[in-house]
């Protein structure tokens, strides 16, 4: 009985931060999906989320959790910008053109984020972070989840599936993922590429910015922040599949278990470790990921 | 573009001869320190001013630069007829190969005559690479007992070594648990996976190990953890007494948090790093209240000269800031012996000498000098308290600015 809650509580701790790196992933495989270009920047998407979030919290006293939705609005603006004028020139160059854009805008956006914000640390203060929800007890074992991380993995649970609805379920989606699949059909039936590629962007950068803010109450947001997540993101679209977002959900709660469930079994130290040689095995029997269909 | 250019050729002509300026300006410096030697001396300060320990960075080099300042306000190096102290600060962002090569261009583009740097371990570790090849000296506050461990002879360490850190958490850590009637036999060690947090948990079990003390719970993280609840889930189901912690920032506040959020009310005890910055305090709040953590200096020490860092900055003189104003400070009076700039001489001076003048006594104990190690002897870890927003110390007793919080179990 003893074990059977510790293997609860590590499956629950694994679902909510893997909820919160699928929100994370989900626009990196958008941004993939339709307009099939590699966006090694994701991550700072989040920082910049983070910042806002943490100026909403310190300027307006705004709880993160409602942040988000100032720094997914503000985040996916500056996206249709940023895709206008930088993405756009190179959409049908070469792949190397593509990587070293990419690659510069990440440099770009962090040291711009250090020259603005300064290298502090900013964390918010809210009442939930210290607070938990006992689920279950037995004698003197309990099943509990945080406060911060559940509030968290909800939100992501609401982007999550408010991004799923949009692309199947509205016409707007139809017509981003008729873009995807075929550009040039879709601009003959009359959609307007230029314009799904500016939002596929734009939402993209700003899922990302949005799960940037429902995570600051326990993560601290600084310039750097990013490339400790970079990696963990590439991992989640490509276990679930690029450019799914069932598959970016898949993707993220699968690392979440995998990492907890590895602290189980071996060093916590090692927890990388585990979920590599998964992400490896994955590669070598479902290389197009947990989710995607095979492509004939 | 193209365009332009035939349309105003002498555009293009004043364009050459800026850049011609701008080349000419570039090196200028070179032969400058060549013909006047005695008018500046180069000291080369790396710190990771970008990347993930940026802040400890920017701290550093605020310590260094209020010292180098004070120093040339005051008619700078007085044996080299007034010299100028002349900071090359670059950037090792948190990369140790990056750092590396900024030490490389520093020596072989700057001459500088000893460098100061670079907080994290790793760094240190890669920079000295370069030094010790060169034969210039490296001051430095980073812990690892790697620093002075590899006999290299071009490297000094103003701070205790991690191990001893790790051992004096310990041993003022039973001490203030017994003062207040509680006696420790299970504790729990959680560090980061690096050269810092390794080494400093080395210290902490065997000072564990020798004072009889069941180590209860020992795991390493990866650094950059996401999610700590595996480890507090850990700590959560073990009869420790007390847990210590060594961490940067993020993950101190990871997991003081969610210590809180499971309802966990140890005592913490904190591996410097992270702990005694005002960030801890600024994202924590209340919950900070208490926490104790060891320190390799602690400004309430050395008042006199620390609140003249708060005065410029805005905020306490944390530890590192500190530390590397005590660098800066034993250079100074080294340069003032030797008179000259040549880091040979330099070197040898740092090694033999006693430095119980300027900022060189603001190091814990008051004076430095080094062993045949660079190791400097009279470092003496100090047991800090947060109180509000200020950290006082208060181990060990001959130190202590006021009695420390023990909450019994």
């Amino acid at each position: 009985m003893e074990y059977l809650i510790i293997l609860l509580q590590t499956l629950l701790d694994g679902i909510m931060i893997g909820g919160v790196y699928a929100v994370l992933a989900i626009g990196l495989s958008l941004v993939f999906g339709v307009m099939h270009i590699v966006n090694f920047a994701h991550a700072e998407f989040m920082m910049i989320g983070m910042f806002i979030g943490w100026a909403c919290w310190h300027f307006f006293g705004l709880d993160p959790m409602l942040g988000a939705f100032i720094a997914l609005a503000v985040t996916f603006c500056f996206g249709m910008v940023l895709q206008r004028v930088l993405i756009r020139p190179v959409l049908g160059a070469p792949q190397v053109a593509q990587i070293f854009l990419t690659v510069g805008m990440l440099f770009a956006l962090e040291n711009a984020a250090l020259m603005i914000m300064g290298a502090e640390y900013r964390s918010v203060t809210t009442p939930y972070q210290t607070q938990s929800l006992t689920l279950f007890s037995y004698g003197s074992e309990r099943v509990l989840v945080g406060m911060d991380k559940l509030y968290a993995f909800l939100m992501a649970l609401l982007s999550g599936s408010a991004v799923w609805l949009f692309l199947n379920k509205t016409r707007f989606g139809a017509a981003m993922r008729a873009t995807s699949q075929d550009p040039m059909a879709a601009k003959l039936m009359g959609v307007n590429t230029d314009l799904m590629y500016a939002v596929a962007f734009g939402l993209g950068v700003g899922t990302t910015a949005f799960g940037g803010s429902v995570v600051l109450p326990y993560i601290t947001a600084s310039p750097a922040v990013g490339s400790g997540y970079a990696v963990l993101m590439f991992t989640v679209v490509v276990l679930g599949g690029l450019g799914s977002v069932t598959g970016a959900i898949i993707g993220g709660i699968a690392v979440g278990v995998i990492q907890s469930f590895s602290a189980l079994f071996m060093p916590i130290q090692l927890q990388n470790l585990a979920l590599f040689v998964v992400f490896i095995l994955v590669l070598a029997l479902r290389p197009e990921g947990i989710v995607a269909r095979r492509r004939s | 573009m193209t365009k332009d250019t035939s349309k105003s050729p002498f555009s293009l002509s004043r364009r050459q001869v800026l850049a011609a300026g701008a080349a000419t300006a570039l090196t200028m410096p070179f032969y400058a320190r060549r013909g006047f030697a005695a008018d500046t001396i180069n000291v080369g300060v790396i710190q990771p001013l970008s990347g993930a320990n940026a802040q400890f960075g920017i701290n550093s080099r605020n310590g260094i630069q209020l010292v180098a300042d004070e120093i040339n306000a005051a008619g700078g190096i007085k044996s080299m007829g007034g010299a100028q102290i002349n900071l090359i600060i670059s950037d090792a962002t948190s990369n140790p190969t990056q750092a590396a090569t900024v030490a490389q261009r520093m020596m072989s583009q700057d001459g500088v005559c000893a460098v100061l740097g670079a907080f994290a371990s790793s760094l240190t570790l890669a920079i000295s690479e370069v030094t010790e090849r060169r034969g210039v000296p490296l001051l430095t506050m980073s812990f690892s007992d790697q620093v002075t461990g590899r006999g290299f002879r071009n490297i000094f360490q103003v701070v205790s070594k991690a191990s001893d850190l790790g051992s004096a958490t310990i041993t003022h850590t039973l001490d203030l648990a017994r003062k207040a009637g509680d006696e420790i036999t299970k504790i729990a060690i959680m560090y980061e996976d690096t050269a810092y947090g390794t080494s400093q948990a080395g210290g902490l079990r065997a000072a564990a190990e020798a004072n009889g003390i069941e180590v209860v719970m020992d795991e390493a993280y990866p650094l950059g953890i996401t999610d700590v609840s595996p480890l507090i889930n850990q700590l959560r189901r073990t009869e420790a007494q007390a847990v210590f912690p060594v961490s940067y920032l993020n993950d101190s506040l990871l997991i003081i948090r969610n210590m809180r959020q499971q309802g966990i009310n140890l005592p913490t005890i904190g591996g410097a790093a992270g702990y005694i910055i005002p960030d801890f305090r600024n994202g924590l709040g209340e919950l900070a209240d208490d926490v104790l953590s060891i320190s390799p200096a602690a400004y309430d020490q050395a008042p006199e000269f620390t609140e003249r860092f708060r005065e410029r900055f805005g905020y306490f003189m944390v530890h590192e800031a500190q530390e590397h104003a005590a660098c800066m400070g034993v250079l100074a009076s080294a340069l003032e012996k030797a008179g000259n700039a040549d880091p040979r001489q330099l070197r040898d001076v740092i090694a033999s000498e006693t430095f119980d003048e300027g900022w060189a006594t603001v190091m814990s104990g008051g004076k430095i000098k080094f062993d045949e190690t660079g190791l400097n002897i009279h470092a003496v870890p100090m047991m800090v308290q947060w109180r509000g927003d200020e950290l006082v110390t208060v181990a060990p007793a001959e130190y202590a600015k006021a009695d420390a919080v023990w909450h019994s179990l």
